[in-house]
């Protein structure tokens, strides 16, 4: 994004041998990969998260989740643009746009759907989210839009394992938010009662919680933290698309099922899995199998676990 | 390929009121409407030589097919797969690889295709059969990555990123399928098949044990249904039907590469099924109608067809969630209690 | 209800009829018309955008300067999603309306070969400016492309860029695992194998990958003096990726050659970057610089070298029709004529070898200051 002096910084002589040869640097190695496989897993594992919160309040699975995430990054982009890389902006800007976004997709495809059979809703955030990739792809353009430099590229070194600036920026900035979705879960009242939506609709209902309410606000919330995701993503492969969404929405779906789709938590853990065994897989093998991991994890965790790592109690999709 | 009685009777359960009283309608002239819609379909290629409109119907036939296997899947027996393209792909990979490296016969390779989809089928049910809902439909998704992953992949056999091209054309005592009328027949043909087939089973004690695993399972297992065992056939009869729309697929292109099965290939299929409505033989023959002829007709907009179509699915949704022609008073298209409502009325209605 | 869905079903069944009947219009002829495959929406929308921009201006231009052989040239596009089935249909669609005298598109390598057995039968040219999958132009006399032969750019670029100008030997390959990276990896494999090039590690990825950081790392490993990247629309986020793990290694590309997104994309990043390209936007070549901000002007985007081969397309088209002269022109002289004719288009000369697609020349390019830059005195393409 920032005008670079073109001075040629790659002037200095490459330094190849980064790694030792021999066990040891194998070790690194591994450790690199390792690192690669968490800043992923961290990023869906956000996603995941917010993925989770739609769905436990809302109690229907969501395909748009990959177009909340791309809208969040477009947002993200103009910020920058505007504003000229400034984080914070940025980060409030994508929360707004998403939940913005996640309040049309709760009056299209949830709010009269909650006595409909499963497939109904599902089937209309297939179409709302082609709906928003299309329209996104004629309003922004259909070419990849570049977002450089957002973060410095500094980075520590351990010996031959290397962690960016942008790695711990993204990192830091998944267990805040995280860290704060448990504390408005746990403590204060909105949170209560979006958990208690979550496990158990007629019985909030009976206990006076405004069920729709409190289903709007929290699929609200888990859409802004699926644009925080669209920031981090942006900012760590630094292109965005219009098209970004769709197969990071699986992601997000898988990790969350992973996860056992409702329990925030375990979800995060489900996208913290599938990004390493990912990164480790891609280490044996190629990017090509990238998602065969993914999927094939996932598929041998659900043989095994029929409902992911927890299945909660009352909590039903 | 128009509304077929015989489809319409399948069960008390899975008829709707609206569908009803059209159904007495037709059953009247039941023969009639029958043959009529077959001759209208068999001898519209005479009319016209426009291997455009051809193609488009062969794409119709296509996906009543494809659409209709997931139907079975999702509509009778209330699974819920999304991953039909799989199939899709496996079907049509078999027959390019038996039809290119073994030489094979297309008549000999298209059940072989269809068995061969059918056991990929069984693979994936075997291990799914305790899941439910949400849990069994992202395996089924996944599997329709892995299996279009692998077809990308495993270069040896599914020639990788290079595809398979020269697919031979099947013949007919020597007499070869070429153009776009041949191929119309042809699936006209096995879209028929598939149809008296298909409401055959869905009468039969098979068909009766899928509705019942949709509408209660606990239920159906207790009156002593072997769940497990019909839920794995479901899985096995809508794919070995995926596959036969797949090897059927191949040779009409002679040309297939991972790409033509991608998840959006699925989601199409699915929203043939939804649109159409669920649980009904006819219903994802209307979605695969609407869905294809809408595509075509939506083209003069440009870039804004997609956005129409998406809209045209959300309208859809909102208007009528069990479809055009879906059974309006199962599982699959009303919830909780108010199905237990229709159930009471439709109840009343047999005994009056 | 029962009346609407019979109403539908009835409607949608005679809808085709219609459509059919109202088609047969006289065909006017002074006008020829070139139907238009690209995918205007999902995932390659992209590149159709650039098609459809790049082969107007080629007809606005041809236009105003009086047509070819006098008549006018009209496009007729349609989008057909990167969907083989639709594809397919529209090419049949073109196949059948008589006054649709050539097709441009598709797009992908698998829309175009599905397409191949329709316009052999219908003996209809079908030019595809981005084809890549090296067995499409052989499947049928009618199926051109002129993306360019990856059995002469890949072993140019392990001979004389990387052996010769860059002087290295251990090269690290990414590529996309597509037919058009699988092809151009195994032709670079077999010159860097009959060489002595030493391929210390190769990796690969499939179409819409977005974190590249493992490969990278796995690359890495292997101390290769120099990346290259065969790839067109993810080089910018390998290179991105390449800088922001801080690994400051000699970077090449081939394919998508010198287009200013790249350089828009990847910033400073891009520093350095070797690549070969069939055709450059020359600075000083006020035409060129013209054409470009005609494009950007029309698209909203800077070109890659896909709306240029489009461009070129409507030209060999052109030139095919000249080349008949004053005889009538059918379908049939224009795939003769196209397999013969020889015109120096923006993205170089073009001359169609006897399958149907054509072996390019190649320059070497750097990025220097942001700019790309010719490497005078490398020109090995010519030998």
């Amino acid at each position: 994004m920032k005008e670079g002096s073109y001075a040629n910084m790659w002037d200095t002589p490459p330094s190849y041998s980064l790694y030792e040869t021999g066990e040891a640097g194998r070790m690194d190695y591994f450790l690199n990969q390792l690192i690669n496989g968490i800043c992923q897993g961290a990023i869906y594992a956000l996603m995941a998260i917010g993925y989770s919160v739609v769905v436990g309040v809302v109690g229907m699975v969501t395909f748009t989740h990959g177009e909340v995430i791309m809208i969040g990054a477009f947002a993200a982009y103009y910020m920058f643009f505007l504003s000229g890389n400034q984080i914070i902006l940025g980060l409030i800007v994508s929360f707004a746009a998403s939940w913005v976004l996640g309040y049309f997709v709760y009056k299209v495809c949830y709010e009269r759907f909650f006595n409909a059979p499963r497939h109904v809703s599902l089937l209309t955030t297939i179409g709302f989210s082609m709906l928003i990739k299309n329209l996104s792809q004629i309003i922004f353009g259909p070419n990849q839009k570049p977002m450089l430099d957002v973060v410095e590229a500094n980075f520590f070194r351990i010996g031959a394992v290397q962690i960016s600036e942008l790695q711990i920026v993204i990192i830091i900035t998944v267990i805040i938010m995280a860290t704060l979705l448990s504390l408005i879960f746990n403590k204060t009242k909105f949170g209560i009662r979006l958990k208690a939506v979550s496990q158990d609709k007629t019985a909030s209902y009976m206990v006076g919680i405004n069920v729709k309410r409190v289903a709007m606000l929290g699929n609200c919330l888990g859409c802004g933290l699926g644009g925080i995701a669209g920031l981090l993503l942006a900012v760590y492969y630094q292109t965005i698309q219009a098209t970004m969404g769709g197969p990071l929405g699986m992601k997000a779906f898988a990790s969350s099922v992973l996860g056992g789709l409702t329990d925030v938590r375990f979800s995060a853990l489900g996208g913290l899995c599938i990004g390493i065994i990912e990164n480790l897989g891609i280490t044996v093998t190629t990017a090509s199998f990238r998602d065969m991991f993914a999927f094939g994890f996932l598929i041998l965790v659900l043989i095994i676990r029929p409902q992911g790592f927890v299945s909660k109690k009352g909590a039903k999709v | 390929m128009k509304i077929d009685p015989s489809m319409l009777k399948p069960s008390a359960i899975a008829n709707s009121n609206t569908i009803k009283s059209t159904k007495s309608f037709i059953l009247k002239y039941q023969v009639y409407f029958l043959i009529g819609s077959l001759l209208i379909l068999s001898i519209l290629p005479l009319f016209t030589n426009r291997s455009y409109i051809l193609g488009v119907f062969c794409r119709i036939f296509l996906y009543s097919i494809l659409a209709g296997a997931l139907n079975t899947i999702n509509g009778y027996s209330g699974q819920f797969c999304l991953g039909i393209a799989g199939f899709f792909c496996v079907g049509a990979y078999s027959e390019a690889i038996l039809s290119t490296a073994a030489k094979m016969n297309f008549w000999i390779i298209l059940p072989i295709a269809g068995i061969i989809t059918a056991l990929v089928g069984l693979l994936v049910a075997l291990p799914t059969l305790k899941m439910q809902g949400i849990y069994l439909a992202i395996v089924t998704l996944g599997f329709s990555e892995i299996a279009r992953l692998l077809a990308l992949n495993w270069t040896s056999l599914t020639g990788g990123p290079m595809g398979i091209k020269g697919i031979p054309v099947p013949e007919i005592f020597g007499f070869a399928l070429k153009t776009s009328r041949h191929f119309y027949y042809l699936y006209l043909v096995l879209a028929v098949i598939f149809l008296f087939v298909t409401s055959r089973v869905i009468r039969s004690r098979i068909g009766r044990a899928w509705m019942s695993i949709r509408e209660d399972q606990l239920a159906s297992k207790s009156l002593g249904v072997f769940t497990s065992r019909y839920k794995a056939i479901n899985f096995m009869y809508g794919a070995f039907w995926a596959g036969i729309a797949g090897a059927m697929y191949a040779p009409y292109v002679r040309f297939i590469d991972s790409t033509y099965f991608t998840l959006d290939e699925g989601w199409n299929i699915l929203s043939m099924v939804i649109i159409g409505g669920q649980g009904t033989l006819i219903g994802p023959i209307v979605g695969s109608v609407i869905v294809n002829y809408l595509t075509e007709l939506l083209r003069p907009i440009g870039q804004w067809r997609m956005v129409a179509y998406a809209l045209l699915i959300i309208v859809m949704m909102w208007w009528r969630p069990q479809g055009l022609a879906g059974a309006s008073n199962s599982i699959v298209a009303v919830k909780g209690e108010t199905r237990m409502r229709h159930r009471k009325v439709s109840r009343k209605e047999a005994q009056a | 209800m029962k009346k609407t869905i019979l109403l539908l079903i009835v409607v949608s069944l005679v809808a085709p009829m219609l459509f059919a009947a109202g088609q047969s219009e006289a065909a006017d002829t002074n006008v020829i018309k070139l139907g238009v495959l690209a995918p205007l929406t999902g995932t390659n929308a992209e590149y159709g955008k650039g098609f459809e921009v790049g082969m107007q201006m080629a007809v606005d231009k041809i236009n105003a300067a009086g047509g070819a052989n006098g008549k006018t040239l009209e496009l007729v596009v349609r989008d057909s999603k990167g969907d083989q089935k639709e594809s397919s249909d529209l090419a049949r669609q073109f196949a059948d309306d008589m006054s649709i005298y050539a097709i441009l598109g598709d797009f992908t390598s698998g829309c175009s070969m599905a397409n191949a057995p329709i316009v052999d039968a219908a003996g209809l040219v079908q030019l595809s400016p981005t084809a890549s999958n090296p067995n499409y132009a052989g499947m049928s006399p009618y199926t051109f492309s002129i993306m360019g032969r990856q059995d002469s750019e890949a072993p140019f670029f392990a001979r004389y860029i990387i052996q010769k100008y860059l002087g290295l030997n251990k090269v690290g390959v990414i590529y996309i695992n597509s037919d058009w990276g699988a092809s151009s990896y195994s032709n670079f494999k077999a010159e860097a194998d009959r060489i002595g090039l030493n391929i210390v590690s190769a990796v690969n990825y499939v179409q819409d990958e977005k974190d590249f950081s493992s490969l990278i790392t796995k690359l890495r490993a292997a101390n290769p003096e120099v990346v290259l990247i065969l790839d067109q629309g993810a080089v910018p986020q390998i290179i991105n990726q390449i800088r922001g793990t801080g690994w400051n290694v000699q970077l090449a590309t081939l394919g998508p050659g010198t287009s200013e997104q790249l350089i828009n994309l990847t910033g400073k990043n891009a520093e350095g970057l070797v690549l070969s390209t069939p055709f450059f936007f020359d600075e000083a070549d006020a035409d060129l610089m013209a054409w470009r901000k005609e494009f950007v002007s029309k698209a909203g985007f800077e070109p890659t070298i896909h709306p240029v081969c489009a461009y070129d397309t409507v030209y060999l088209i052109k030139a095919a029709i000249e080349a008949s002269g004053s005889g009538e022109i059918t379908r049939q002289t224009i795939r003769d004529n196209l397999a013969k004719v020889s015109i120096t288009g923006v993205s170089g000369p073009l001359k169609f070898n006897e399958p149907g697609d054509l072996t390019r020349e190649y320059m070497i390019c750097a990025v220097e200051n942001g700019k790309y830059v010719v490497k005078e005195g490398f020109d090995y393409a010519k030998q």
